[in-house]
């Protein structure tokens, strides 16, 4: 057992290195930024206590996966398994049970070590497989992906433009375009196999044409009922809701491109920077986007010239 | 045609592939043998235009790789893709139109699954049919009996052998010599990133008992097994 745990330091000591941060920095950083989200959460609602044990056992639920477990099981006899989950229950379980006694909520804490070492009974998959409906099937794949991860997201929006229509608040209605516009751009930011750039029968100038038309078709279908409700319940704003729907065009293509300057890699922290940089003075979208597209189209031809 | 002119490939200071000279003509299946690591998939890759390499690769087509189907190992499937969007996607890719998935689904999957959730041979049963469907002129097809059950392996094999008659180029890598044996009309022996031996089919069998020798030799008594 003294060697799976020292295997796991290992390998979640090696994760942090390769995600670019230094131990000491990622050692300093992860329980300080624990601890704020916590102080946060506990300053902000009354049901905070309950909410901590909830997001701990969603922590923690990610070892009841059964291939894993299926592999322990292989490997150790019954007894050093049920102990060996028990131990991981707990440890995955300890920053939240330092901080429930931090706060003095003592019957949280026997609550949640119960729960947690219940919990090595239990195997199931956090993963649901059932194929959700999605409008651009005929056009994978970044909004097919995309849009079955955060279908949830666009009803809230949607309600979020009824209510700004309902109490007169233009704000919320904005609020609520923007919050589509930032979801579509998330679909860009995960790099694809190359093999799926590869396969296509294009010249790089014809693929990146083809991810923007997709992208703003996609995008223009998902906004069409907020940006029609509001259009028409504020129509002394129209020009100000056009402004925003084309910013969210622009920052779109900007993304696409800036996927593809540093394919097959991650964009990468200067990228970000740019991109960030823009959110001060949008209009400088229109320097950073062709230079991204001319780094796109490089990149682009070793795999499609 | 193709024509590959003193191939090597370099990573780093680590030579993966040293002066290949091959070529594979239209309506023949070529078997790519050797054991892993001699660079089997490297050759395929470097044909594919997916890595840079030094030497020369010609071909009958403008750009070779509009017109090849490429099936790897281990193909890679996004996360919320269901079969069928798979399909469509590497068709979208080479702008040809499906009209009956169904009709091409002759593995019999499920495609309306997330493609993600396939066991091994499904998966490979699906990236081959994509690629069938892309309706490609040359093949290369690293692995495809892997980890597909009997069925499917008679099911593949028969489709090399349809291709070859529709004239197609067909570059096979197996572990499995037998369906080699079976479909290739030349097989090429791999070792160290070098072709080290170019056999023809009526010497298939002299080749496998050669391979056998060599390959187990005295390994398992090394073992001292009790």
């Amino acid at each position: 057992m003294k060697t799976y745990f020292e295997l796991q330091f290992k390998m979640f000591n090696r994760n942090i290195i390769a995600f670019g941060l230094p131990l000491l920095i990622a050692y300093t950083l992860i329980p300080s930024v624990f601890i704020i989200i916590s102080n946060y959460l506990f300053s902000k609602t009354e049901f905070a206590s309950y909410l901590y044990i909830f997001v701990a056992l969603g922590f923690i639920s990610k070892s009841s996966e059964p291939k894993r477990n299926d592999f322990l099981k292989s490997i150790y006899n019954k007894m050093d398994y049920f102990k060996l989950r028990a131990v991981e229950n707990l440890i995955y379980s300890l920053p939240f049970l330092i901080f429930l006694a931090y706060k003095g909520l003592y019957l949280y804490i026997i609550a949640l070590s119960i729960l947690a070492i219940s919990m090595t009974v239990f195997n199931f998959n956090t993963n649901l497989n059932i194929t959700i409906p999605t409008p651009f099937g005929k056009k994978p794949f970044e909004f097919t992906v995309g849009f079955r991860k955060t279908f949830f997201i666009f009803p809230m929006a949607y309600f979020l433009t009824y209510i700004s229509i309902e109490v007169g608040n233009f704000n919320l209605g904005v609020f609520s375009m923007v919050m589509i516009g930032i979801t579509c751009m998330s679909y860009y930011s995960k790099i694809e196999n190359e093999y799926f750039v590869w396969s296509y029968n294009v010249s790089s100038k014809e693929f990146l044409s083809e991810k923007v038309k997709t992208g703003l078709l996609n995008f223009s279908l998902l906004s069409l009922p907020s940006l029609m409700a509001l259009g028409i319940f504020f129509f002394n704003e129209i020009g100000i809701l056009l402004i925003v729907l084309f910013t969210c065009y622009l920052y779109l293509v900007t993304i696409i491109f800036a996927k593809y300057a540093s394919f097959p890699k991650e964009m990468n922290i200067s990228q970000g920077i740019l991109i960030a940089g823009s959110l001060l003075f949008p209009p400088i979208l229109l320097f950073i986007a062709p230079f991204f597209y001319s780094q796109s189209i490089k990149r682009l031809n070793s795999l499609l010239e | 045609m193709i024509k590959i002119t003193n191939l090597s490939k370099f990573y780093g200071k680590n030579q993966v592939l040293n002066a290949i000279d091959l070529e594979f003509e239209k309506g023949k299946v070529y078997g790519i043998v050797g054991e892993n690591g001699a660079g089997k998939t490297t050759l395929f890759r470097c044909i594919s235009g997916l890595e840079t390499y030094k030497g020369d690769i010609q071909s009958d087509f403008k750009k070779l790789k509009d017109h090849l189907g490429l099936l790897l190992t281990e193909p890679f499937f996004f996360s919320k893709i269901t079969g069928k969007e798979y399909i469509q996607l590497l068709a979208n890719a080479r702008s040809i139109e499906i009209t009956d998935m169904e009709k091409g689904n002759i593995f019999d999957l499920p495609l309306e699954q997330y493609a993600s959730t396939y066991s091994t041979g499904m998966k490979k049963k699906l990236a081959l049919t994509a690629i069938l469907l892309q309706e490609n002129k040359v093949f290369i097809l690293d692995e495809p009996f892997n980890g597909v059950d009997i069925q499917s392996n008679l099911i593949i094999s028969r489709i090399i052998s349809k291709l070859k008659d529709l004239d197609k180029t067909v570059i096979i890598s197996s572990h499995i010599f037998s369906t080699l044996a079976e479909t290739c009309d030349e097989i090429f022996l791999m070792k160290d990133g070098e072709i080290i031996r170019k056999v023809k089919q009526a010497d298939f069998n002299k080749l496998e008992t050669e391979m056998k020798a060599f390959t187990i030799g005295n390994r398992i008594d090394m073992l001292d097994l009790k």
